[in-house]
């Protein structure tokens, strides 16, 4: 965004704050920023963040903390991968050069073993509760920012994947979004080389070897009717007490062979594509459906990122027919670097920016909605119509689809190649499958889990 | 004379330097490499002696990262070396041209781009579905081509990326070789009535091999440490297909943390590139001794 355009919008919001910040509740209104902040004169505040589309909204918003508080907020913002990198090696290396730090769910535990984030349960204790409004959180979100009795982050941005589909083309071809995993193959080949839509594809998934594919397994298994660890299964009190891998069970092989079917209604090279490249193949008007996260959701109705921005319809990801189907959960949380020497200033932004009111207003910026509030809020309604399949999906999330213990981001790596050498018929899936069978199960035994041999 | 204390205090910066930056590490990587020491869970780091090269050497995907280095080093450097001499000769014998030097500037343009750009540069030109080079393919009806994201083509594509951006190294070598041939022999052997290719063959060739070899030695190292454009443009993918031994490693200490496993990659790397080093530096020597 251009300085000049976010200087007036920031000049905007802060005119109209008391009218904007006016939540829907009346005790809400008690909140007096100016009171509950402290004074930070002259101090910096850092925050380490994912290059994802919300940044801009934080770059909108801070303004005002910085004028209540008068504290600097700076942000340095990375893509996935180098934010995970940096904030473990900041971590490690007992670094106080962040005090915000923002983490991905699958983080949570990796963050806490390794000591890298405080515990907020003393700081939400000591805080009013009108401020916090914790039970405002979406219950899966509550979930997914805790861990083993602690609080890792405060939730500000949750993910819900959905379909995105175009709207006239399912009017012209007389179809219905697809509601079952058999809709969505079906929709996928009706579009695929049809003389009635030339040029166009079906779908586009994440195929892409790694985090990609990897995390496109435990984002599909489950509505699958199956789950990728004996315990890790909605309704389970203890879901990391027996990690037995489930690569061995027919729904893992639904799975590889479900992406497999799809590669023929995809564009060309969309075995290596990932989440940037598949949002730009439905942009494009390449593909007429797309699973995609939440946070794309906006880019995907403006029409200075999208040439399809009017005729985009959302609708809750596909299931296979027969079973409850469980959406794929994701987001992030901020958490406050346990090496911070700002603590203080750092709470003070933390329980101010993931406010009611807050996060109202960062929700109209296009961040994602992560409080029932800002989900049901009217006005957020009218300018976001798809906010309503979130509020459908949100009834039906996991807080573990995808693992939040410490070596997540080393099983879902390495589901992801496995995963992409069957795609590719390097390996047959049923060798595949076994290969991740033993590995993944060597990991979790080398990591003190139980495992059922 | 010059004292003992005097040479002492001359070696001693050196010395201490190269403790520093080179040893310490060195060292630090062999202790790290016999712990099962991850970053995130460091106390539950052990002693596990050589259990990390065992399960090293047994590690599919590590076997094939040696593999797929061993083709694109081989393959980089072949193609480097032909296409390479090919362009010095055509550089040589424009010489005499005024325009030659900003013509020679512009080859090596490709040298001077960060490795970064040029595999961020490349993903977007091999874009199978949005990428120029699919475009091309198809206005000169060609079947167009995955690139890196063709299991097939993907470490054919990087390789093409790797001659792409280091065949003018090895040009300019050779160009320098060319220039040292005595005019002379050229003019005794047209008098003799050699064609062209049997001067590049009997003089040209035998007076550049001194000088490549070295080229090709440093290449060689560039080759075994080659990491940024499969980072940017694979992440070692599709599947297995372009995973080096630096992928490898970095995956291994970087992305999962476990420094006792990947300091362990980094060790074997280092004494692999030291063993065919060594073998290169040894062929040289004997080469240059006749």
């Amino acid at each position: 965004m251009k300085r000049r355009t976010a200087l007036l919008m920031a000049g905007t919001i802060m005119a109209t704050w008391p009218m904007l910040g006016r939540p829907s509740r009346a005790q809400d209104s008690r909140i007096d920023w100016a009171s509950e902040l402290g004074k930070h004169d002259g101090a910096t505040l850092r925050i380490l963040m994912v290059q994802d589309p919300w940044v801009s909204g934080f770059e909108q918003l801070n303004p005002t903390f910085e004028q209540i508080t008068g504290a600097k907020v700076t942000i340095d913002a990375f893509s996935y991968d180098q934010t995970h990198e940096k904030e473990v090696l900041e971590g490690t290396s007992q670094s106080s050069q962040y005090d915000i730090i923002v983490l991905d769910s699958p983080w949570v535990g990796e963050f806490w073993s390794g000591e890298f984030v405080e515990d907020l349960k003393p700081y939400i204790e000591k805080t009013r509760p009108e401020v916090i409004a914790w039970d405002d959180f979406v219950p899966a979100f509550q979930t997914v920012a805790e861990w083993e009795g602690t609080v890792v982050g405060v939730p500000f941005g949750a993910y819900f994947m959905m379909m995105h589909y175009r709207k006239d083309l399912f009017e012209q071809a007389g179809l219905q979004p697809p509601k079952t995993i058999d809709d969505y193959k079906a929709a996928a080949k009706h579009f695929t080389n049809n003389p009635d839509f030339p040029g166009m594809y079906g779908t586009a998934l994440n195929n892409a070897r790694g985090s990609a594919i990897g995390q496109s397994f435990f984002e599909w298994i489950y509505n699958f009717g199956g789950k990728p660890f004996a315990n890790t299964v909605p309704g389970n009190e203890d879901p990391y007490g027996d990690m037995t891998p489930q690569f061995d069970k027919p729904e893992a092989k639904q799975v590889f062979e479900f992406f497999k079917e799809m590669l023929q209604y995809q564009p060309p090279g969309a075995e290596s594509i990932d989440w940037e490249q598949r949002a730009a193949t439905f942009t494009t008007g390449k593909t007429a459906m797309i699973t995609a996260w939440s946070v794309r959701t906006p880019g995907f109705h403006d029409p200075s990122q999208s040439q399809i921005a009017d005729k985009v319809g959302t609708s809750v990801f596909p299931h296979v027919e027969g079973i409850d189907g469980v959406p794929p959960l994701g987001g992030w949380v901020m958490g406050i670097n346990a090496h911070s020497e700002q603590k203080d200033l750092a709470w003070d932004y933390i329980k101010w920016f993931t406010s009611k009111e807050v996060h109202k207003q960062f929700v109209l910026l296009g961040g994602p909605p992560s409080r029932l509030s800002a989900i049901e809020d009217p006005e957020v309604r009218e300018k976001m119509p798809w906010v309503e399949t979130i509020a459908e999906t949100q009834k039906h999330v996991y807080a573990e689809c995808r693992p939040r213990i410490p070596e997540s981001f080393e099983i879902i790596d390495t589901v992801g190649l496995q995963f992409s050498r069957a795609l590719q018929n390097q390996v047959t899936v049923d060798e595949a499958l076994t290969e991740l069978q033993t590995s993944i199960a060597d990991l979790m035994v080398k990591g003190g889990y139980t495992v059922q041999q | 004379m010059v004292s003992r204390t005097t040479k002492l205090l001359f070696i001693g910066p050196g010395v201490a330097y190269l403790a520093i930056i080179g040893l310490f590490p060195f060292f630090y990587s062999l202790y790290l490499s016999t712990t099962s020491l991850n970053l995130t869970r460091p106390r539950r780091s052990q002693f596990v002696g050589i259990d990390n090269y065992v399960q090293l050497v047994t590690d599919p995907l590590f076997q094939k990262a040696i593999l797929n280095t061993a083709i694109l080093a081989m393959g980089s450097i072949a193609l480097e070396i032909v296409i390479g001499f090919l362009i010095a000769k055509i550089f040589y014998e424009i010489a005499h041209l005024r325009t030659v030097d900003w013509l020679r500037t512009l080859f090596i343009l490709p040298m001077m781009v960060t490795p970064v750009i040029t595999g961020l540069m490349f993903t977007y030109i091999l874009n199978p579905t949005l990428g120029v080079a699919n475009v091309l393919l198809r206005m000169v009806g060609l079947p167009e081509s995955g690139w890196f994201g063709s299991v097939d083509v993907a470490l054919l594509s990087v390789i093409m990326v790797n001659v792409w951006q280091w065949t003018p190294f090895l040009m300019l070598i050779m160009l320098a070789g060319l220039m040292a041939v005595p005019r002379e022999l050229y003019e005794a052997s047209a008098l003799d009535g050699a064609h062209w290719y049997q001067q590049s063959w009997h003089i040209e060739l035998p007076a550049l091999r001194d000088v490549l070899l070295v080229g090709a030695i440093i290449r060689l190292i560039d080759n075994l440490r080659f990491f940024d454009v499969v980072y940017i443009a694979t992440r070692g993918g599709p599947g297995d297909a372009t995973e080096v031994i630096s992928m490898f490693a970095y995956r291994q200490s970087f992305q999962f943390f476990n420094m006792g496993y990947g300091s362990a990659a980094a060790v074997l790397i280092l004494f692999i590139t030291l063993f065919v080093t060594t073998l290169a530096m040894r062929y040289l020597r004997r080469v240059e001794h006749g």
